[in-house]
């Protein structure tokens, strides 16, 4: 098959103040006419770099020096920027990760789209009006002549994302790339996305490459793949290939550790272990060899050689040439610790009764004048929960259904405006700073952004005593305080001196555990404890949540929209929607059978990371509403697929289904 | 849309409510008969039993500065000592010429300020962007009432190039013209220094934009991303920011009425309190204030009909 | 998941010290902000040593030697009266200093605290004050400083408290932007949810992040508050003859600039070289300090 480009020893260094770093080196692969092709790898793997690479947009401190990109048998890199200008946004176009970022903010999107025009000046402006309109129509815009003279602020994310894709498709391009192109998005509008790329492609023929971390969204929507590591292509090849039967060993590692991949609920999560070579200066060897569970000296010593599978594929691997002999794998994934006990029947640690939060929206003032309860939306809605020592609870939800706010709450970090918080059986809802204060040596949280929730000018020694002298307890020393905690979540000593900036985000990510558990709670709840995490590192905090939980017998609140993930660490789980519970039940249970649509899209509606099981779904249609534009009945009846009179009426009550199961649902999935 | 205006409206007032406030306590904080020290001493003895008759000094407080905030929102902003004109006609007469000499003054340092920021931020590090940094310390090193003196000095007295004094012959343009150049000179040149960087900083953060490089990657020409998509955001702030300078660029357009004896309400401010002729100082300071609140707002709307995202919420 | 245009996620692998260090060459090497520290020094020396350094009496008049060029009698020349410019100009230093000392560390003190208060209390107290800081930066306050001085007489404290009301909402505003965004970070919310009372986290956690930017904004700050005491000294409401200032002895040059020129370039010159010299000081820190801005030359 015809290659529509052509990627050759594309090398690029970018200078840093660490010096020159390598971020490319060697890189070829080409790219067939008509087919999708997915770039895969974690962070600090150059993915991207090749992307812009190939649109000559690197950043300025970036350099390629060596190399080439045939495209239409030209070669880019030898071009002039006239020349290279000439195919961008025309045979070249681009799908960007973060609409929200990514689209000018002053500009309409009649106007944006009539600028990507500006090269057909046979068109009119008023055709150049009507081709925008099209092309918004077709990728799923409804009312598109209306939605043309509004602004990027004014669209929803999913809606943001379906114009840049009707941006990067507007002059026909014959090669479309796309860079995370669901990375901001929720599940549902992921699904969504998804769907429309294929569909455009299968319509328009068009060459694409998707750049991604996510092998689920690889998985579904491309046919070739190309897997890339510390800046080199380890393996090329058909997406059946990749995903069945993997060659190179890192392939074969990142597929043993997404979460999505393992259907048995294991006792512990695989990782790679060790951390990404410093590119400043690359390994003489094979690039993986520091975390290769088979390597052998000559990995160290001698770069492998590219071998040619039957499928035409490629990888680098010195096993592949037959120079090592594979061993039985010295396991990617460590040695179970056997089931984890849990006491179930104990008295609860933690419930909710009936929890409300509502943030006003308006002033109290202009409300009294008129005589009424000021306006407001509900950020909670009746929820009532339990989790009990030891245990593990999930709770899921997309963007704006109120996760975070409920474990704040229960933290008295947001204020409780009706129902009832008990921990350890006591009411503890809205209670003043100092009356609660005690109670928080019991419970402690994990925030969502690693470094980010750690104070930028403390020493990680100071971060991780800090629970201790807020809480006045001198009687400990605190330099051997700091050292039992950091061997405790196995962060290495001479860490404790560093700054929150010079750590990765595993290691930010262990001194936010060791904080939590400073003062041994017996509660601690998660906020996304993945999250910016790459999948080969994610397993490793989720063990050592594990080992402690087994250790020290604490009982985790876990929120998330990461349904793989929590499936693994979760007894049971709590979908919530717009504030409100939808359904829960325990963890297997949920995942085997739903009883709410909504629930029943979620679970289906994850990317599965194995090509031979596309979805037939197609996904929830619509976004998930404005929470100040609640539905008068069940808040899921804009989405729902089976909705009935009913639901647009009245909201329904939660009521149990089986000893274990409560769900929302007028009519629930049989 | 009624709110924002409200709420503007409401701060407007709330500004000329404080500053009437000042103005009041202090002839009254100040130990003595408020009517001898608002006159100073050379008052004429109509002046004063006119003047005391007005501030109706045997009444309690409030009913003084009531009819003090009425007499001032019904433009009677009350008579000049020594002539017994109207102070509102008085500072009517110089107030023009303070605007000529303001709006001079910005208008050149905007229309090349800019520019040159934005030329020094789309080719960082060449030698115009150097040139451009050393320039705007340069400008910004000198206080604008010493670039007058210093301007007044080479330009005037040494080079006898530029006419110095006064606002030149009424009814003749041209020399007005003329007797514009170095006030405005003076004043602009610290605003061209800071617009340059002002712009320029905030063009570079803008053009590191992820929606600047998807503009490039649809192939747009250099002159369009940076003139439609970049300049318009990146000039946002600097709109708010000639706003809040009104206040220095009043400042220094008194120092350089004062220096180039050029009539003006700075000028007028700085003679009356020099004659001690507090009426005057006191219209003056009110009307300033009046000018005051009409540039912000007019910078308020300016941005918001540049940003739609501000548009919606007006 | 990182973008293209920064570098790739890299493990760093330097220590806090040499990290520093590499700070201090920085600054070191960068030339604009090595000569804005020795102009810093002279300002800060000049002043305090004037009595020691001047050449002659600033107040001792010789009337024939009045109006002089520079010489190596008189450095830069004399006045009217015959007056030592230069000794003047030392003498002089030493009230700007004062001004600049005081009035900096004041509308810094209170600005710091307004910009928390601002950020950390209530809302409708946050836009208050926002509103407020606002109209006072962009109000033009030297109008109401000669409405005053029309019916106080000139003096220096006068000039001090504009120097402080005009600064204050700089200040204020900064720590407010910067509080705000931090007390919007998760870290903040860590700390509250580890039981750290206001207090604490405003002192531990907000303050040492909120220093840096406005120590930068103080060096800047140091030149305009010295010409606005300059400036005001020139038009008659701050310090009075026969006390030397910078600005009196611009005023004076001023009324016989066309018999000499020497005097207003020679009292110019500290103004210019002060400014300068604070400026790339403010510049030099703001680069080490700031990481972000370094990328981008």
């Amino acid at each position: 098959m015809q290659h529509l480009l052509d990627i050759k020893n594309l090398s690029v260094d970018f200078h840093t103040l660490q010096g020159r770093m390598k971020a490319l080196r060697n890189v070829s692969f080409g790219m067939k006419k008509g087919r999708i092709l997915g770039i895969v790898g974690e962070s600090g793997s150059g993915k991207s770099t090749v992307l812009w690479s190939i649109m000559g947009l690197l950043a300025p401190n970036a350099k390629v020096i060596g190399g080439s990109i045939l495209f239409q048998d030209q070669d880019l890199l030898t071009l002039s920027e006239q020349a290279r200008r000439q195919l961008r946004g025309e045979a070249i176009s681009v799908v960007f990760q973060d609409p929200m970022t990514s689209q000018a903010p002053l500009l309409s999107y009649g106007r944006q789209m009539a600028d990507i025009l500006y090269r057909r000046r046979e068109m009119s402006r008023c055709e150049k009006r009507g081709a925008a309109a099209e092309m918004l129509g077709k990728v799923g815009i409804p009312d598109p002549a209306f939605r043309l003279d509004q602004y990027p602020h004014e669209f929803s994310g999913g809606m943001r994302q379906r114009a840049g894709i009707a941006m990067a498709l507007l002059t026909g391009p014959n090669l479309l790339l796309a860079d995370e192109p669901t990375t901001a998005l929720d599940v549902t509008m992921e699904a969504q996305i998804i769907h429309l790329l294929r569909d455009l492609q299968a319509e328009t023929e068009a060459t694409v490459a998707v750049v991604s971390h996510n092998l689920g969204l690889i998985a579904e929507l491309c046919d070739d793949v190309v897997v890339m590591y510390a800046g080199e292509v380890v393996e090329t090849g058909a997406v059946r290939q990749i995903f069945h039967a993997p060659r190179h060993p890192y392939t074969q590692a990142l597929l043993e550790c997404d979460p999505a991949r393992i259907v048995e609920r294991p006792a512990r999560l695989p990782i790679i272990a060790g951390e990404l070579p410093d590119l400043t200066s690359p390994p003489a060897g094979c690039i993986f060899a520091d975390r290769c569970p088979y390597t052998l000296p000559l990995c160290r010593t001698e770069k492998p050689p590219v071998v040619v599978g039957t499928d035409g594929g490629l990888a680098r691997c010195h096993i592949q040439s037959g120079a090592v002999a594979a061993r039985v794998p010295g396991a990617v994934m460590p040695a179970a610790s056997g089931p984890l006990a849990r006491a179930a029947n104990e008295a609860p640690l933690l419930e909710t009764r009936d929890l409300n939060i509502r943030f006003p929206t308006e002033g109290m003032l202009l409300a009294k004048l008129q005589g009424r309860q000021p306006k407001g939306l509900d950020a909670v809605l009746d929820v009532s929960l339990t989790l009990h020592p030891g245990e593990t609870l999930g709770v899921v939800g997309e963007s704006g259904s109120g996760k975070s706010t409920l474990g704040r709450a229960i933290l008295n970090l947001v204020s409780v405006t009706t129902g009832k918080v008990l921990f350890e059986g006591n009411e503890v809802q809205s209670l003043p700073e100092h009356k609660f204060k005690p109670l928080r040596r019991n419970m402690a949280m994990m925030f969502q952004d690693p470094n980010g929730s750690l104070s930028p000018r403390k020493t990680v020694r100071a971060l991780i005593t800090e629970p201790l002298q807020i809480h006045g307890i001198k009687e400990r020393d605190l330099d051997r305080e700091a050292e039992r905690l950091a061997d405790m979540v196995r962060l290495p000593r001479p860490l404790l001196a560093r700054f929150p900036n010079q750590l990765s985000g595993g290691q930010a990510r262990r001194v936010g555990v060791a904080r939590a558990l400073a003062l041994s709670p017996r509660l601690v709840i998660a906020d996304e404890p993945t999250a910016g995490l790459d999948v080969s590192v994610q397993g490793e905090i989720l063990n050592l949540m594990a080992d402690l939980q087994a250790e020290h017998g604490l009982a985790y609140l876990i929120i998330t929209h990461n349904l793989p993930v929590i499936r693994h660490i979760s007894d049971r789980i709590a979908i919530m929607y717009l504030g409100r519970i939808v359904e829960q039940g325990p963890a297997e249970e949920i995942f085997r059978h739903q009883h709410h649509p909504y629930t029943a899209s979620l679970v289906q509606g994850v990317p599965q990371p194995d090509p031979d099981r596309k979805r037939a779904h197609r996904g929830l249609k619509g976004e998930v509403p404005s929470l100040l534009e609640r539905p008068r009945g069940c808040d899921f009846v804009s989405r729902c697929p089976n909705a009935r009179p009913l639901c647009h009426e009245a909201k329904p009550p939660h009521r149990g289904v089986g000893p274990h199961r409560v769900i929302a649902c007028h009519f629930p999935l049989a | 849309m009624s709110g924002y205006i409200l709420k503007r409206l409401a701060l407007a007032a709330a500004v000329i409510l404080t500053v009437l406030v000042i103005l009041f306590s202090l002839l009254r904080l100040v130990p003595g008969n408020p009517v001898t020290i608002a006159l100073g001493p050379q008052a004429t003895p109509a002046a004063i039993a006119h003047y005391s008759a007005k501030m109706n000094l045997d009444q309690p407080v409030w009913v003084q500065f009531a009819t003090y905030a009425r007499n001032v929102v019904t433009g009677d902003l009350g008579e000049d000592i020594f002539t017994g004109r109207k102070v509102a006609i008085i500072v009517g007469e110089q107030i023009g010429y303070s605007l000529m000499l303001m709006v001079a003054a910005m208008g050149w340092a905007i229309v090349l300020g800019i520019p040159l920021g934005c030329l020094a931020a789309v080719r960082p590090n060449t030698w115009l962007d150097r040139i451009t940094g050393v320039l705007s310390v340069g400008t910004i090193a000198i206080p604008s009432f010493l670039m007058a003196i210093w301007a007044l000095l080479i330009l005037s007295v040494q080079l006898r190039w530029l006419p110095a004094m006064g606002a030149g012959e009424a009814g003749d343009y041209g020399d007005q013209a003329l007797h514009l150049i170095l006030p405005a000179f003076a004043v602009g040149l610290g605003w061209v220094g800071y617009l340059a960087r002002m712009v320029r900083a905030s063009m570079l953060e803008v053009l590191g934009e992820p929606f600047i490089r998807s503009a490039r990657a649809f192939g747009l020409t250099p002159q369009r991303v940076i003139f439609s998509y970049a300049l318009p955001v990146a000039i946002l702030p600097t709109i708010t920011l000639i706003g809040m300078g009104f206040g220095g660029l009043i400042s220094s357009a008194v120092f350089a009425e004062v220096i180039f004896a050029r009539p003006g309400v700075g000028k007028l401010i700085y003679d009356s309190v020099q004659a001690r002729n507090f009426p005057i100082v006191q219209g003056a300071v009110v009307v300033t204030t009046a000018l005051y609140i009409l540039v912000v707002l007019l910078s308020d709307l300016l941005v918001s009909w540049i940003d739609p995202r501000v548009r919606r919420v007006l | 998941m990182s973008v293209a245009s920064s570098e790739p996620t890299l493990e760093i692998r330097s220590k806090a010290r040499s990290a520093r260090h590499a700070q201090l060459r920085v600054f070191l090497t960068n030339w604009q902000a090595m000569l804005g520290l020795v102009l810093v020094v002279i300002f800060f020396a000049s002043a305090i040593f004037a009595p020691q350094i001047a050449p002659y009496d600033p107040n001792a008049m010789d009337i024939p030697a009045r109006l002089a060029g520079p010489s190596w009698q008189h450095l830069a020349g004399t006045d009217q009266l015959g007056r030592d410019t230069l000794s003047r100009i030392l003498h002089g230093g030493r009230v700007a200093l004062t001004i600049a000392a005081i009035g900096v560390s004041l509308s810094l003190a209170i600005g710091l605290a307004l910009g928390m208060l601002a950020a950390f209390g209530p809302r409708r107290l946050d836009s208050l004050l926002l509103l407020i800081f606002d109209s006072v930066r962009s109000f033009p306050t030297i109008i109401l400083g000669l409405a005053t001085v029309s019916l106080t007489g000139p003096s220096l404290g006068l000039v001090m408290v504009i120097v402080v009301i005009t600064s204050i909402p700089q200040y204020a505003r900064v720590t407010r932007t910067a509080a705000l965004v931090l007390r919007g970070t998760d870290f903040v919310l860590a700390e509250r949810s580890l039981g750290a009372s206001t207090l604490r986290i405003l002192w531990h956690h907000i303050l040492p992040n909120v220093v840096g930017p406005l120590l930068i904004l103080a060096a800047m700050d140091v030149p305009v508050v010295v010409s606005l005491e300059a400036g005001l000294s020139f038009l008659g409401l701050g310090v009075t003859p026969p006390t030397a200032s910078w600005g009196t002895l611009l005023n004076e040059g001023y009324l016989v600039i066309r018999n000499s020129s020497w005097m207003v370039i020679m009292a110019g010159m500290p103004l210019v070289l002060t400014t300068i010299g604070f400026t790339f000081l403010a510049e030099g820190l703001r680069d080490i300090l700031d990481p972000r801005m370094n990328r981008g030359r």
